[in-house]
């Protein structure tokens, strides 16, 4: 691809005149589009301030000003909501087109700011021990309602983090990374049925056409918990069968839901998950403290796995 | 130094790539797409993001059982030099491998295994020298580095012999000591500047087409090479820690208005030719170097509130994000807000997932009572991230 590509296309008489003429304007540099680098300041922006406007909040407990400061911040949620309100357009099952180019971020920046807000007011008024979870789950229900009415994955994937929090899993692998993921005991059976349930969910939503391009979001969620919950269950417990089964029928599943959206990120999930199940069966059974065998499986499973993709791959480039 | 590569077909599948996007954006219909897809044909193995990913993990996790069944024969009974010169061998033997196999014989365009056998032949050619000292191994690296970057078209080989260069000329300016020590800022903003225009004019080359990509990317870090060597807080903290200079209070590293001046004329040039010649590697390179100025200038300057600072620089981001994207509702000097082309990885899913994990992590914290700043909030938890 060079500059005098779109001419070259245009001489073989495989773009007409006036796509040249368009193209060109674009690939010679002469129109740039500040599309991404706007986005990105916006999305930095929204961020930043309520990063800073959260620990604002929480470093003030109880001074003077504090009341001033969140009358401030509930004034300001309370403008987003309504330049939302204002602004959009009707409901649809379908994706609809954000009327302005910041609206999408107006209801972000809303967003994060009523939940800094709302956790406030819940400390301020001590009722952080008891009602927690009811809280939890209202910020969940109000998220999942902007998400479908204001058409926002985002806030979407707000949403699902809410819920899943109320149910005591927290979604972010920063968690995982720090591995306090699972702290009580059995979390990873809740993991394993939220994740199914909210899957079945999102397909039946899918089914009947509603907001079908969310239902990647949901997915994608549904399958990280399922698996990280099925997991833990096989590292943690002494009879692992089940959760090796379960592993197995998450990456069968995983595996359609692959080509049915075309999605090699879930072929990616299918593969590992099974690797993973596999290789920790066959070291409890066979590989036990024997370390040419580890070195010939790893030969032998891989090897066999690269050969076999790339046998296959019309496969993997057509169905997927 | 030719590509591997057949590069009639590496052009091809590059306009297929680019024509693909005109597609999306409903610029040409599919038929026209389908026309040149038979147009310009590449028999390349070059398989999608995810499978390469895939096959780049199998292909080393069996790299390394085969590593390892060699070290179980190996190890035990022979002398170091032995292993250095096996080590070399080995790697060149990957390189090899690649070249006559996989490159020639089945067509593997960066398929995953191409990378996995590229990227473990460099590490045991360089792991083969490990036993000279680090002038040879800076320098076999360099070697190494931009030998993969040219004939592969690989863009980590050719960020890891961009950042050798640097630290090559870091290393000899420093063992020259005396003035030349003292003069390394400057020595860095003279090459890097040499190296970025010659680079710019490379590119415009036809026969350089094939590494439009490596040239773009040794580009951008040259202008922010360029950066470092003038900003403040780099030339400073590294006088610091390299030099043993002794900061007393009150006073201030030798030239330092130099310094000060270049952290806020450096990133203004940056943004003033980005805007004026339409370059948008100056555009983006630009916009982190502002920032990284923004943080020099605080991190000697603080008034002590870190929030007060987070919470202004929101609101100043928001403030000319919305009046550029209103300014440029219309185009202004060849200038717009639409999306042109649409870009790999500007998708939404993509982002719906950085949200998430931006902001919703800390929540399980607030639940289990302990500190409220890390806790509910989208705020407290989206600091850690900053």
């Amino acid at each position: 691809m060079t500059q005098q590509t779109p001419k070259e296309l245009f001489d073989k008489g495989l773009i007409t005149g006036k796509q040249f003429n368009k193209i060109d304007l674009i690939t010679s540099g002469k129109i740039v589009s500040v599309f991404y680098e706007l986005r990105s300041l916006l999305y930095l922006g929204v961020m930043l301030f309520t990063a800073g406007a959260g620990i604002l909040i929480y470093e003030n407990i109880g001074e003077l000003g504090h009341i001033v400061a969140i009358i401030a911040l509930s004034l300001l949620t309370i403008v987003c909501f309504g330049y939302v309100y204002q602004k959009a357009v009707g409901y649809s099952n379908e994706q609809v087109k954000s009327p302005t180019p910041y609206f999408d971020y107006i209801l972000l920046l809303g967003s994060l700011l009523f939940i800094s807000v709302q956790g406030y007011l819940q400390f301020q008024f001590g009722l952080l021990d008891e009602n927690l979870g009811i809280s939890t789950l209202i910020t969940a229900a109000f998220f999942f309602y902007l998400a479908y009415r204001y058409d926002h994955a985002g806030i979407l994937s707000l949403a699902i983090t809410a819920l899943a929090s109320f149910w005591s899993i927290s979604i972010s692998p920063q968690k995982w990374y720090s591995g306090n993921f699972f702290e009580g005991a059995h979390l990873y059976s809740t993991a394993i049925i939220f994740g199914s349930v909210l899957a079945a969910v999102s397909i039946l939503l899918d089914r009947r056409s509603i907001k079908k391009h969310f239902t990647f979001t949901y997915l994608n969620f549904c399958m990280l918990i399922f698996f990280v919950g099925s997991m833990v269950g096989l590292f943690d417990t002494e009879s692992y069968t089940i959760y090796l089964l379960l592993i197995y029928a998450g990456a069968v599943f995983a595996f359609y839901v692959a080509r049915w959206k075309k999605s090699f990120l879930f072929l990616l999930y299918a593969f590992a998950a099974t690797y993973i199940g596999t290789t920790y069966l066959l070291a409890d059974t066979v590989m036990r403290d024997a370390i040419e065998l580890w070195f010939l499986y790893s030969i032998a499973s891989c090897g066999g796995f690269v050969y076999f993709i790339v046998k296959y791959r019309t496969f993997f480039a057509r169905e997927l | 130094m030719r590509s591997a590569y057949n590069e009639t077909w590496l052009y091809n599948l590059a306009v297929i790539k680019e024509t693909k996007r005109w597609l999306k954006q409903n610029f040409i219909t599919r038929e026209q797409f389908e026309r040149i897809n038979e147009a310009y044909p590449s028999s390349f193995y070059h398989p999608n993001f995810m499978i390469r990913i895939l096959l780049l993990l199998a292909t080393l996790l069996a790299l390394s059982g085969v590593t390892g069944l060699l070290a179980l024969i190996f190890l035990n009974s022979t002398s170091k030099e032995f292993l250095s010169v096996a080590s070399i061998i080995y790697g060149i033997l990957h390189l090899t491998f690649l070249e006559k196999v996989l490159i020639q014989n089945n067509k593997h365009y960066k398929s995953g295994i191409t990378e996995a056998l590229l990227y473990s032949g460099i590490g045991f050619t360089i792991a083969g020298f490990s036993n000279f000292d680090e002038h040879v191994i800076l320098y076999v690296c360099l070697i190494v580095f931009s030998f993969s970057a040219i004939r592969y078209v690989d863009l980590i080989c050719t960020m890891a012999a961009t950042g050798t260069f640097a630290a090559i000329l870091f290393y000899e300016c420093y063992n020259a000591g005396g003035i030349v020590q003292q003069i390394i800022p400057f020595v860095f903003i003279l090459i890097f500047g040499a190296v970025y225009l010659f680079f710019k004019t490379l590119k415009s080359r036809e026969s350089f087409k094939v590494w439009t990509n490596n040239l773009l990317l040794v580009e951008s870090l040259s202008l922010l090479l360029v950066y470092a060597g003038g900003n403040y807080l780099v030339v400073r903290e590294l006088s610091v820690s390299m030099m043993g200079l002794d900061i007393e209070d009150g006073g201030d590293i030798p030239f330092a208005f130099i310094f000060y001046s270049l952290t806020v004329l450096v990133p203004v040039a940056y943004l003033y030719f980005g805007i004026k010649r339409k370059d948008v590697v100056l555009l983006r390179v630009s916009l982190i170097v502002i920032a990284f100025s923004a943080f020099t200038f605080k991190y000697y300057y603080s008034l002590g509130h870190p929030e007060i600072t987070l919470t202004l620089a929101g609101v100043i981001l928001l403030a000319v994000s919305i009046l550029l994207l209103n300014y440029l509702k219309t185009m202004r000097n060849g200038f717009t807000r639409e999306d042109l082309l649409g870009e790999k990885w500007g998708n939404l899913n993509v982002e719906a997932f950085i949200v998430s994990q931006t902001m919703g992590g800390n929540r399980t914290n607030a639940q289990s009572g302990d500190s409220f700043g890390g806790g509910d909030s989208g705020g407290g938890g989206a600091s850690t991230n900053f």
